[in-house]
């Protein structure tokens, strides 16, 4: 019993040694291939209903371990002002950091991630809904974003803000439509530094799969910055026994001065 | 049989790793540039103190060298808000519980660990990961 546990557990060792990086190797599945892949006793999504805790989980057997710092494997094609801002950029080395080393301003400054960086802050977020507006809370530093409902249309001329101005509507039973405009241009689009300027336009559609899973489709388009649109498919699971607790980017947050002695 | 016991220790924690590195998404908060990430050490200590708190929990503990003098030990685990949701309270460690602890220490420091795997008082491994 004890020489079988050893010789599986050396067997899986010799895997995990020869498997390739987390980073560099993908199995992307298609939609159809990850939605059969579900637990088929998940029960129906309700209609116009995102109500719940989300967490973000990639789709089994696929190894996306680019989902903690990029939207996609290959980088996305930069227009030459982006190339030239991208390059001042000193992201945080995939974990391997100290403050000195880089200029993340997520990480040294607190600053508020914009969007969509906000999805690679490894915290559940959740939906409430009113009848005028969903509110998106993120556990992650008390981030809220109000989604108007009420018919209104995207704002022409918006103030610039850190998250973005957005309006949302649904298609059809279960996919959420969000737009967002209004950026500045003090945030990252994600954690390895690639850059957008204030004409960003998020698109992100929330379509709920059933019950306990959500596909969240996201495409960001930025003239100025971006040669094509970016997009890309986050994949998140409900998590009914979970409550948001408090995260507060400030003070100890960024004296790591503690853990980097 | 102590080499079989530290590389049965050693195997399972590199398991847990990758199980764990697969499966959910890497939390890399703060930097690990200021930890040996290519050694895992194991240590036997008393808590001192234990601080269930924002951005991460943070276990002192004292553990006694080969001469049984005593080296005073932090270390560091999740956020609290994760630890809770697998199963963690601000009471789950207190001072006077035996832990074996194992993960990576401070390249400064030795005396600091970024905790990998960790066995409580009643010589179960705890989870450290929110599921």
């Amino acid at each position: 019993m004890r020489g079988n546990l050893n010789s599986s557990l050396l067997g899986i060792f010799a895997a995990l040694s020869l498997s390739a990086p987390l980073y560099a190797q993908t199995v992307v599945l298609t939609t159809d291939q990850h939605n059969a892949a579900l637990k088929a006793e998940s029960a129906p999504a309700p209609v116009h209903d995102l109500t719940g805790v989300w967490m973000m989980r990639n789709p089994p057997g696929s190894n996306l371990g680019f989902t903690n710092y990029t939207f996609t494997k290959d980088p996305p094609e930069l227009t030459p002002w982006a190339e030239a801002k991208y390059k001042e950029a000193k992201a945080s080395n995939g974990g391997e950091y100290t403050l000195k080393t880089t200029n993340d301003p997520v990480l040294t400054k607190c600053d508020p991630p914009g969007v969509p960086r906000v999805y690679f802050h490894p915290y559940p977020f959740e939906f409430v809904h009113t009848p005028r507006y969903t509110l998106l809370l993120y556990e992650y530093d008390h981030t809220v974003r109000r989604i108007y409902t009420d018919g209104r249309p995207i704002p022409k001329d918006p103030d610039l803000l850190w998250m973005g101005t957005s309006v949302g509507h649904w298609d059809g039973d279960s996919t959420l439509v969000v737009d967002t405009v209004g950026f500045n241009d003090k945030t990252w689009l994600d954690r390895l530094g690639h850059p957008h300027s204030e004409q960003l336009h998020v698109t992100e559609r929330f379509h709920r799969v059933n019950l306990d899973h959500l596909e969240l489709g996201i495409s960001m388009e930025d003239p100025k910055a971006l040669v094509k649109p970016w997009t890309t498919v986050f994949y998140y699971e409900l998590r009914p026994k979970w409550e948001l607790g408090e995260i507060s980017c400030s003070g100890d947050y960024l004296d790591f001065g503690n853990f980097e002695k | 049989m102590v080499a079989l016991m530290r590389a049965q220790l050693l195997i399972s924690t590199v398991v847990v790793l990758g199980v764990l590195a697969a499966s959910a998404p890497t939390f890399a908060h703060h930097g690990t540039a200021a930890y040996d990430t290519k050694n895992i050490v194991t240590v036997n200590g008393t808590m001192t103190d234990f601080r269930f708190i924002n951005p991460h929990v943070q276990l002192y503990f004292d553990v006694k060298d080969e001469k049984g003098e005593v080296e005073k030990w932090q270390a560091e685990l999740t956020a609290p808000n994760k630890l809770a949701r697998a199963g963690w309270d601000k009471y789950t460690l207190k001072p006077g519980d035996s832990i074996t602890a194992s993960g990576y220490v401070g390249k400064n420091d030795p005396h600091t660990m970024w905790i990998n795997k960790l066995i409580g008082p009643d010589g179960t491994s705890l989870h450290l990961f929110e599921e």
